[in-house]
């Protein structure tokens, strides 16, 4: 209880000095809270934007004709149930979502439109980041609702509940809006539908392309890729490994840029602690010579000495976690147009640091280990 | 009576200078010695020698029994925490601990803290009203009495006073110098110096020093003994 009486007292009585060092933790947990908060936050981010992107993995028949055009020439397209085997033989716990599509090019309201068969209770796990107007189709059973495009809802005037009839040569689909997707992209130009709706439609069993959401680093899913393509040796089986090299190369890049600044930090804000601690190992002098007289041990001394800077950096490291957070939403949306929102995992590790960093620049009060009390007391 | 301290040819050197050149004397239990002499004399050198702040070159200084010559460092810091309770003439408070904090810091020190009994020692020297009081809010006469309290608290064996009273004025000269008094009939053992040869016939002897050597002993009551 004293203990801690001294240590609150030491900090209330040298908090003038003491300023200019909890003024360096501060800055230095706000900076690497903000920089740890966009290392973790990045990734998330190009995470999604990735996933935004939907299948990195697509698998065709060589030179397939992807889409049935309005009931002219009989359509490339293949069995889903072989592709299913091949694929189910392929185990891959990182698969996210995976799924037949068959493109049709149909009509609504005597206009040419896109429609996409495939199973819609994996849409939603292809595409996350969709915003949505109304309600997802969650059972691939489901024959009478559809997703359509903002784009086509707002050529045909659609909205969640409407009605919409899809005609491919003489056959028609009675279909009720389910929802409109807004995803920034050509999706929004299309309607989607349950697999069998498009099927019936153009009058075919077969489907277009299989696609494979697989989540992970690039080399997970150029592996699978390659197990598929040994398991399926008479498919094309195409990684989208672009945008994988990229998003692994930015990453290595982002985060060899964070850590170096991390430990810049990290250093300087213990030069500044320090320098501040230098000073205050020679004002404590006194205190020590006469803490030693009356018979006090220099372990028991410096541990109290020690505690304080413990707080200093802990609370320090504390306030400036907060607006380290604060700041990496804005910086987020400075720099990357997009907020971060604080990871709760960078808290301890922010405080733990500065906790080290202030211990460290807490060398010099090793110097007070040397006070005489009799040369002190003597010429204070 | 018994005797406390103990002092043989006890000598000490800082580089070429001798501050202390075979000193020797003996004190007893409860007695209150007056150390006196001109400045440079080694009147604080010896008290901090006795008050295991400082070591000798040469000789022995005994407290209670125990040779504060051959002590470690941990081995004074005990002496200093358990046997000894100091005064000096600059008061020399923890300036950001309020004057109990700072009684209680010699508790702390010594075994473990009773705000109490530290408040009790605070009102024993008139500080009743001052006990969160922190020393830029105290006079010199408080603080002195701040610190006779602190030297108190942990009931020492001997009390070392290094010119108690050299930074007050009369009126609080004399406050202080009741309290030693008190003390001394309570049968606490003192060793004060100071310059006044008033305040030094308070005491039962006084011990004269000049240039490092003992001149003058036995002033008083009792015979000394170097």
């Amino acid at each position: 209880m004293m203990f801690w009486r001294l240590v609150f007292q030491l900090l209330r009585g040298s908090r003038g000095r003491l300023a200019v060092a909890i003024l360096a933790i501060v800055s230095g947990a706000a900076v690497t809270s903000a920089l740890l908060n966009l290392d973790l936050g990045v990734q998330n981010k190009l995470t999604q934007e990735f996933r935004t992107l939907g299948a990195n993995i697509v698998i065709s028949p060589p030179d397939v004709q992807q889409s049935v055009d309005g009931g002219s020439a009989g359509p490339v397209l293949f069995d889903e149930n072989v592709l299913e085997i091949g694929i189910e033989s392929v185990p891959e716990p990182n698969v996210v979502a995976s799924a037949p599509f068959l493109y049709v090019i149909g009509k609504a309201a005597e206009k040419p439109v896109v429609i996409v068969g495939t199973l819609m209770d994996e849409l939603r796990k292809f595409e996350p980041t969709w915003q949505l107007d109304g309600g997802w189709i969650s059972s691939r059973e489901d024959a009478t609702r559809c997703l359509v495009g903002q784009n086509v809802a707002r050529q045909f005037h659609l909205k969640p509940g409407s009605s919409l009839r899809l005609t491919y040569a003489d056959r028609t689909a009675e279909l009720t809006v389910s929802g409109v997707v807004s995803a920034g992209g050509p999706d929004d130009s299309q309607i989607f539908v349950n697999l069998p709706v498009a099927q019936r439609l153009a009058a075919t069993g077969g489907v277009s392309v299989w696609q494979v959401s697989v989540g992970g680093s690039p080399k997970v899913v150029a592996d699978y890729a390659a197990r598929i393509t040994a398991a399926l040796p008479q498919y094309q089986v195409r990684p989208i490994r672009q945008v994988a090299e990229a998003e692994g190369a930015l990453l290595g890049r982002i985060r060899l840029l964070i850590v170096s600044m991390v430990l810049l930090i990290l250093i300087l804000t213990a030069l500044c602690v320090l320098g501040t601690m230098a000073a205050l190992a020679m004002e404590r002098r006194k205190d020590v010579g006469l803490m030693k007289s009356l018979g006090g041990s220099i372990s028991r001394i410096v541990g109290i000495f020690l505690a304080e800077v413990g707080v200093l950096g802990a609370a320090g490291g504390l306030l400036g976690t907060i607006l380290g957070a604060a700041l990496s939403y804005w910086m987020g949306l400075r720099v990357f147009g997009t907020a971060i929102a604080p990871r709760w995992e960078v808290f301890p590790v922010t405080i733990a640091l500065m906790i080290v960093v202030t211990l460290a620049g807490a060398l010099p009060l090793r110097m007070l280990g040397n006070v005489k009390p009799a040369e002190i007391l003597r010429g204070a | 009576m018994a005797t406390l301290v103990r002092v043989e040819n006890l000598r000490k050197e800082f580089g070429n200078v001798r501050a202390l050149d075979g000193v020797s004397f003996r004190v007893d239990a409860g007695e209150w010695i007056a150390i006196m002499g001109p400045s440079g004399s080694g009147k604080t050198t010896l008290i901090n020698i006795l008050g295991g702040l400082d070591t000798p070159t040469a000789g022995q200084a005994v407290v209670d029994g125990t040779d504060v010559a051959r002590l470690d460092e941990a081995g004074l810091t005990r002496l200093r925490a358990e046997k000894i309770g100091f005064i000096f003439q600059q008061f020399h408070l923890v300036p950001y601990l309020t004057a109990v904090e700072n009684v209680m810091l010699a508790q702390y020190f010594h075994s473990t803290t009773d705000e109490k009994e530290a408040q009790q020692a605070l009102e024993r020297v008139g500080l009743r009203d001052r006990l969160e009081h922190l020393p830029t809010q105290l006079s010199g006469g408080e603080q002195q009495r701040v610190a006779v309290a602190r030297a108190l608290i942990n009931h020492p064996k001997l009390i070392l006073a290094d010119e108690p009273t050299g930074n007050l004025d009369e009126a609080n000269e004399e406050i202080v110098l009741s309290l030693l008094r008190e003390l001394h009939i309570e049968g606490h053992t003192i060793l004060m110096v100071t310059h006044a040869p008033s305040i030094g016939r308070l005491a039962d002897r006084r011990i004269e020093f000049a240039h490092g050597h003992l001149v003058q002993a036995a002033a008083s009551l009792k015979p000394e003994l170097a």
